[in-house]
């Protein structure tokens, strides 16, 4: 785009600054640390993770996600620091999700974040959920201005960065995508080791029939919850085998991989068509795909095909960064940081809304 | 207070010094409670132990409340304990 070059207001630092970083605003405890050398290099000296996992057909819920982040939050942490090979004293700052997520699963590690803070006497930093994705995007794959499309459990949006501000340019109106998925694979029991996503981007490659399914982009936005009724309706037409490897491609029947099939294809249609549109108005070339849908690899083919047409190109990361992680807090974190920017323990609290634009992105020009 | 009786929990927990109690009240202290007007809370500290006072409308709220800060309580206690001598160390 046209215009005079801005100056980035974060120079390379004098000396090499560590910081830990400590997720859990939905179901994965998370806990990572990251190295910012004098070199202007970023290096990622751990990232351990554990995932509450519920059996199939049932999601996680708040108190029982708590109780598993309270399990396990000192065993990652532990592990973390071991990892990077690095002391707690080494460390410049500790960074913790702030928000959005789910409140008391976000209070458990807060508490935690705060204990250390006062034990080592480390200065806490508040971190967005949705920021820490971008951030950590944008540093794994090296794509300069992109499009984001943010796509989790918890989170659909279109995001696009001006003027110290990631702008939002498109989101569910009503459930994220993933949350669809999740529910859908509930209701045909899928597994959700290692997550119910997953699972259902593997039963969608033995789909061999589309059905009809609403398709809802609303403008910019996109709305989710009445095609998860529709798909879930499938379950109770008649032509619908729950089970059974009927190879009888003659017979008028819908097997769950068509349905995952179908789902897949409409929801992820409508996302990469979300995307162009914001593509289009702001004239980038670039898709970043971060968020634990990010993973899909036929999402990914789907905006790669968009983003070739356009002539411009896709930018995903792998499982490591692209579902929930300590990793991604800890590297927006310590940007803020070296802003000068850090939370009081007075104000550590978490919030379940948190918008993206609420943050100013004073490390970018 | 009002006229409406009030049902009151204390809790006191033991730490290894008062720097450790101190530590307790100030991180869990940041969080408001969920119901301010149907629970008042008070945390302070005494000698090495973190005292905690609720006073509760009902006696179910007395026993979320007691229940969330014990939920709490244990887990800053085991990060303490945890890390609580390796963060002395050093300096």
């Amino acid at each position: 785009m046209p215009g005079r070059r801005r100056e980035s207001p974060l120079k390379n630092p004098s000396r090499a600054y560590i910081a830990l970083g400590l997720e859990g605003s939905a179901n994965k405890l998370g806990a990572g640390v990251i190295k910012h050398a004098v070199d202007g290099s970023t290096e990622v000296l751990s990232n351990v993770r554990h995932t509450y996992i519920t059996p199939p057909g049932e999601g996680f819920l708040p108190r029982d996600t708590a109780q598993h982040h309270r399990e396990w939050a000192l065993t990652v942490i532990k592990d973390a620091v071991a990892k990077a090979k690095i002391t707690m004293h080494d460390l410049d700052c500790i960074c913790y999700t702030k928000g959005p997520g789910m409140g008391a699963p976000l209070q458990s590690v807060a508490l935690v974040a705060r204990t250390l803070s006062l034990l080592y006497e480390k200065p806490l930093v508040g971190v967005n959920h949705c920021v820490g994705h971008i951030e950590m995007g944008r540093q794994v794959t090296g794509a300069q201005n992109p499009v984001v499309l943010y796509v989790s459990g918890g989170n659909t949006q279109v995001i696009a960065y001006s003027r110290q501000c990631y702008r939002i340019f498109g989101e569910t109106l009503d459930i994220a995508v993933g949350n669809c998925l999740d529910r859908f694979a509930r209701v045909i029991n899928l597994s959700n080791d290692p997550s119910p996503g997953y699972n259902i981007e593997q039963e969608a490659k033995k789909g061999k029939r589309l059905v009809p399914l609403p398709y809802t982009t609303k403008g910019m936005d996109v709305s989710l919850s009445g095609i998860l009724t529709s798909i879930e309706a499938y379950t109770s037409d008649r032509r619908y085998r729950a089970q059974g490897e009927l190879d009888e491609v003659s017979e008028d029947i819908i097997r769950p991989a068509d349905l995952c099939f179908s789902l897949q294809e409409t929801v992820f249609s409508m996302l990469v068509e979300i995307t162009e549109r914001a593509m289009a108005h702001i004239g980038s070339r670039e898709v970043l795909i971060v968020g634990g849908v990010g993973c899909n690899e036929r999402l990914q083919e789907m905006m790669g095909i968009m983003a070739q047409e356009r002539g411009g190109s896709v930018f995903a990361t792998d499982e490591r960064f692209c579902i929930d992680n300590g990793i991604m807090i800890a590297q927006a974190g310590l940007l803020s940081y070296r802003m000068g920017y850090q939370t009081p323990l007075a104000k550590s609290t978490c919030t379940q809304r948190f918008r993206t634009d609420e943050v100013h992105v004073a490390w970018r020009p | 207070m009002t006229d409406t009786p009030w049902h009151t929990v204390t809790i006191r927990v033991p730490f290894a010094n008062p720097k450790h109690a101190t530590i307790a009240m100030q991180v869990i202290d940041v969080d408001p409670e969920l119901q301010r007007e149907a629970v008042k809370r008070t945390l302070t500290v005494d000698g090495n132990d973190l005292v905690a006072s609720f006073a509760t409308s009902t006696v179910r709220l007395a026993r979320l409340t007691t229940n969330g800060f014990l939920e709490n309580v244990d887990l800053v206690a085991r990060t303490i304990g945890e890390f609580g001598e390796n963060s002395e160390r050093d300096f």
